[in-house]
């Protein structure tokens, strides 16, 4: 359980559900102009249980990217709540999401944004180092990740060193690292050729399996799609379909 | 974690060189400017100080109360022994010299002209205040009998004599009778005080004595003390054992100087406010664009759970790492400048005529002292520190998904 305080933070155990994250009537706006409004959520509601591995998915401008940044406390709702792991983040101030995102999520980002000045190696272990952990427990991980992820060669690279799916293998390595409860990757395939696509949603299925960690993906490629054991599909920023595929 | 946000700093001023240097060069010219700019000012200033002290007042100057307001040759030191052995006994005293002065006339075949007649011992004058040392034309002697006159440099013109010419000097004596003598000119000084320069007469102790009909006592007595920081308790103690005597320090006979003192220190801080001023500018807008280009990467950073102040080490650090650099630089190159004029002094003859108006040297040695690298640095802190204030607020008020898209 994610220790914390905010609104929904006694969770939703209490109301006889169990679900690893509760996203409730969440709507978000944007506003672009002075009288300009874009909904970019409506009233979505989304439960999710762990270990799941769940593609988002849906045509540009559906709201994938925004429904994750908001599960993932980059943004902010409009309204509604959204509760992870009894943890209602909805209201929370940057700080406390900063740490939630620091212990309990790791990104994946379709842009790789890995940091530039670091080492392959120093990126991946840069989140275990914000937690704090020593550097014997960082190495000791790194490497057992980086097996996972056929990326041993690559640790004393820095990123323009590397090609796109290297770096996004980099990327997915950093992501699990801190063992997080929960991954978040935002088209992570969307720079991918189709093989370096392919391999990378092999590698998270099996990290999904491996380490239990729940993955939700957004992403509009139906061979990425079709790895899903579940499928979200959003319309206009509304849930259109909720099914398991796998 | 330390160890990497300290390797991020370094790596990300290293990834924009140029810049990084661009940074560090406008930081150590402006130090650099500002050290140069206090260590000559400060030279003039304490050159023209030091002249007037050396030549002309000491660091204390005795003389019988009311002497400043009526120069009479009546009114002198009587117990000067008395005198002589509290100043020779005390080891805060580090020279004295004792000078006799009457108020005359010089004249020469064609001119003449109201004089300040010094009855003094050259010998003395040369251990007290190096009074060798100002000698312009001609020799620092009164020649073998004494007949001799050692003139200041303005004087000498105004009246266009040169070395081996006639004078004669008149003035009153003790007897409120005019006596006068004929004595040849064997040297002329250049002390950059004006008062001395404009009207002093040098002649031999003892022929002033004659002259004036003087058997003992002096007009005045200057006094050098070892520390400056002396000067107040000497003073004080002085006071206390003649106070029939009038005992006053350099700043208190010149006010002119000390107030150019204070003048030059006040003209120092805004020169530095400015240099700074326009040094943290640039650093500022150096900075903010570094952080402006790099939002996404800071978003990104905040997207995996930096913290904001983590962030904040980290832009603060590139700004101290870029400050140590110019620090050192421009300490390096404004001490070496510095001590290059400290050494050889900075020669600005093509200003002369100004500058003997205003009783200072034409060759300016300049002066170093820690405080104007303390302060430099303090300043650059400031600077720096103050130049990431905007970068960092920006950034604090973006959330790590806006960062990333504005990046």
């Amino acid at each position: 359980m994610i220790k914390g305080r905010g609104r929904g933070a006694k969770g939703l155990r209490g109301r006889g559900m169990d679900f690893f994250l509760e996203i409730r009537q969440v709507n978000k706006i944007f506003r672009t102009g002075r009288d300009v409004e874009v909904v970019a959520l409506r009233n979505i509601n989304l439960a999710i249980d762990r270990g799941e591995f769940v593609v988002l998915s849906g045509p540009s401008g559906s709201g994938k990217t925004t429904l994750l940044n908001i599960i993932g406390g980059l943004d902010l709702a409009g309204s509604g709540t959204v509760t992870l792991d009894e943890l209602g983040i909805t209201g929370l101030e940057e700080k406390q999401l900063s740490r939630i995102r620091r212990d309990h999520i790791g990104f994946v980002f379709q842009a790789y944004n890995l940091l530039p000045v670091l080492t392959a190696r120093e990126n991946i272990e840069y989140v275990m180092k914000l937690q704090k952990r020593t550097q014997e427990e960082c190495d000791q991980r790194v490497n057992e990740i980086a097996l996972k992820l056929s990326i041993e060669t690559l640790l004393a690279k820095i990123p323009n060193q590397l090609s796109g799916g290297q770096q996004q293998r980099v990327a997915v390595a950093r992501a699990v690292a801190s063992k997080p409860k929960l991954i978040l990757a935002d088209e992570p395939t969307a720079n991918l050729d189709s093989k370096s696509a392919g391999d990378l949603m092999d590698m998270m299925q099996r990290l999904n399996e491996d380490e239990g960690v729940t993955v939700i993906f957004s992403s509009h490629d139906p061979m990425v799609i079709s790895k899903a054991r579940r499928s979200v599909i959003l319309k206009d920023g509304e849930i259109v379909a909720n099914d398991l595929s796998g | 974690m330390y160890r990497l946000i300290i390797r991020i700093a370094w790596a990300s001023l290293n990834r924009r060189r140029t810049r990084s240097v661009l940074v560090v060069l406008m930081i150590a010219f402006s130090l650099w400017g500002l050290l140069f700019m206090e260590g000559i000012y400060d030279g003039m200033t304490e050159q023209m100080i030091g002249n007037a002290i050396r030549s002309g007042s000491g660091h204390l100057t005795l003389s019988v109360k009311g002497y400043r307001l009526e120069k009479d040759i009546n009114m002198l030191i009587g117990d000067v022994a008395a005198l002589d052995r509290f100043l020779a006994g005390d080891p805060r005293v580090q020279t004295f010299i004792k000078r006799l002065r009457q108020d005359g006339l010089i004249a020469t075949a064609h001119y003449s002209r109201g004089a300040s007649i010094y009855g003094v011992d050259l010998e003395a004058e040369k251990i007290h205040g190096r009074l060798d040392e100002y000698l312009e034309a001609g020799e620092y002697d009164f020649g073998r009998k004494k007949r001799g006159a050692i003139l200041g440099v303005r004087l000498a013109e105004k009246l266009k004599v040169g070395v081996g010419r006639k004078v004669i000097i008149s003035a009153q004596d003790a007897e409120n009778e005019i006596a006068s003598a004929a004595l040849r000119v064997t040297g002329i000084i250049k002390t950059n005080n004006m008062a001395l320069d404009e009207t002093a007469v040098f002649v031999a102790d003892q022929k002033a004595r004659d002259l004036l009909r003087v058997p003992a006592g002096v007009s005045q007595v200057c006094v050098m003390v070892k520390n400056e920081e002396d000067i107040n308790g000497l003073q004080a103690e002085l006071r206390q054992r003649f106070p029939e005597l009038e005992i006053l320090r350099w700043d208190e006979i010149y006010p002119a100087l000390m107030q150019g003192r204070v003048m030059m220190e006040g003209f120092n801080l805004v020169t530095s406010l400015l240099v700074f001023g326009v040094a943290g500018l640039g650093i500022f807008g150096i900075m903010l664009v570094s952080v402006l280009e790099r939002l996404r990467e800071f978003g990104i950073m905040m997207a995996i759970g930096t913290g904001f102040s983590r962030i904040c080490y980290i832009i603060l650090l590139e700004s101290f790492f870029l400050g140590c650099a110019g620090c050192l630089a421009g300490g390096l190159l404004g001490g070496a400048t510095l001590y290059y004029f400290y050494v050889h002094g900075l020669d600005l003859t093509v200003f002369s005529e100004g500058l003997d108006v205003f009783g200072m040297d034409t060759i300016t040695y300049a002066i170093i002292r820690p405080s104007y690298f303390i302060n430099a640095v303090f300043a650059v802190a400031l600077a720096t520190f103050c130049s990431v204030l905007l970068p960092l607020r920006i950034l604090k008020k973006a959330r790590p998904v806006e960062a990333i898209c504005k990046g």
